[in-house]
């Protein structure tokens, strides 16, 4: 009897001091973890979504709540503003669909007058050869210069079409949010 | 049984994965190039040190039921902490480490030394051990990853040292080149080891 209790006291201090010690260290590495996604994943998107901005629109971007998730936090959405002067004229965000194998991830570029400027995607773990010519220049293109008032409208990639889709419910959902927080966005 | 002893045996007289045949998933899967094996070595040797030095501290109080649960506890938190600081710190080597990095934790080296040495001596000696078996573990993936970068891409550590003409092995840099690599590098080994001692009497 006393070495199951010892075990079982032993075995939970372990766990709670790994846990403890996890929990600090994650509240550390936080916002250095965040600053590198930005840096490495969402950053080459913005720059290719937004041009002609003379400012930076990684250190410039803001925060939105758009939300809340299931556990009832509030879900935020990082905008980069592309600023002229003093005017922001463009913004990029962050939009996610359902593809094939989970969720695909845009950066879209939408433009003060409600244009669609370009779309980079930052995530996505489509079939390789297949889904994947979502991330092609020749497909993200055809949603250069599309208004956002209406649902957009562009050629599948034959055999992708699940892909094609998601890339488009995340383009659609990116330009919801624009619809929804356009004063807080521009 | 000297702390040298112990720390310069992982370097030559059972340096893995060589001499112990373990821990040869991350071998053959992250050695496409010598950076990365130094990247997955130093996670490794980082994540050896710490778990010897905590079974060691605790292996009196562990009970002899539970110590591989403990010992698994234990790993699995540093291996999450090197995780965390990659990620933050050296993100373009967390993203092509990837999956093994949290696959460090069932590494048969790490449980291995925790239950074969820490678990029965004292902290100095088993970070001392810890120490030698990863640079040892970080010097063989290093040399793995450097033949196979070397034959497969034509350049080492990232700069292209072949003649211009010359045709990389893509061979070599898929699963297959892994253990055609690491097949000779052992013969080579066992070759020298063969010829000392019969040099040696």
């Amino acid at each position: 009897m006393r070495d199951i209790v010892k075990m079982i006291v032993v075995l939970s201090l372990i766990a709670a001091a790994s846990g403890l010690s996890l929990s600090l260290i994650h509240r550390a590495t936080k916002g250095p973890i965040e600053y590198q996604t930005i840096k490495f994943v969402k950053e080459p998107a913005v720059k290719k979504v937004l041009t002609g901005y003379d400012n930076d629109p990684i250190a410039d971007r803001k925060k939105i709540v758009v939300g809340l998730d299931e556990k009832g936090r509030p879900r935020e959405l990082i905008i980069f503003p592309a600023k002229k002067g003093a005017e922001t004229f463009a913004v990029a965000l962050e939009g996610k669909g359902k593809g094939f194998h989970g969720l695909i991830g845009v950066m879209v570029g939408v433009s003060r007058d409600g244009q669609l400027l370009d779309i980079g995607i930052t995530a996505h773990s489509e079939t390789p050869g297949v889904g994947s010519k979502v991330a092609d220049v020749s497909f993200t293109n055809q949603f250069k210069g599309l208004p956002i008032d209406k649902e957009p409208t562009v050629d599948a990639i034959s055999g992708a079409t699940y892909s094609s889709r998601g890339v488009v419910a995340a383009v659609s959902q990116a330009v919801g949010y624009v619809k929804k927080f356009r004063k807080e966005i521009f | 049984m000297s702390i040298t002893s112990e720390f310069s045996k992982g370097l030559w007289k059972t340096i893995p994965p060589f001499r112990l045949v373990l821990g040869l998933c991350p071998t053959l899967a992250v050695t496409t190039s010598g950076i990365n094996g130094i990247g997955m070595g130093m996670a490794t040797t980082f994540v050896l040190i710490f778990s010897n030095l905590f079974v060691s501290l605790l292996r009196n109080f562990i009970p002899r039921q539970v110590r591989i649960a403990s010992f698994i506890v234990i790993i699995a938190s540093f291996v999450v902490i090197v995780e965390l600081v990659m990620q933050a710190y050296f993100y373009q080597l967390f993203k092509v480490l990837g999956i093994f990095i949290p696959l460090i934790v069932v590494n048969c080296i790490i449980l291995g030394r925790a239950e074969a040495f820490a678990s029965k001596h004292g902290p100095v000696v088993s970070l001392a051990d810890g120490l030698g078996i990863g640079l040892g573990f970080t010097l063989s993936l290093f040399v793995l990853g450097c033949i196979r970068e070397l034959l497969g891409s034509g350049s080492i550590l990232g700069i292209y040292v072949m003649w211009s003409s010359f045709e990389p092995f893509a061979f070599m840099l898929k699963p297959p080149g892994a253990f055609v690599a690491l097949g000779i590098l052992l013969a080579l080994m066992n070759l020298i080891s063969h010829h000392q001692a019969r040099k040696g009497g």
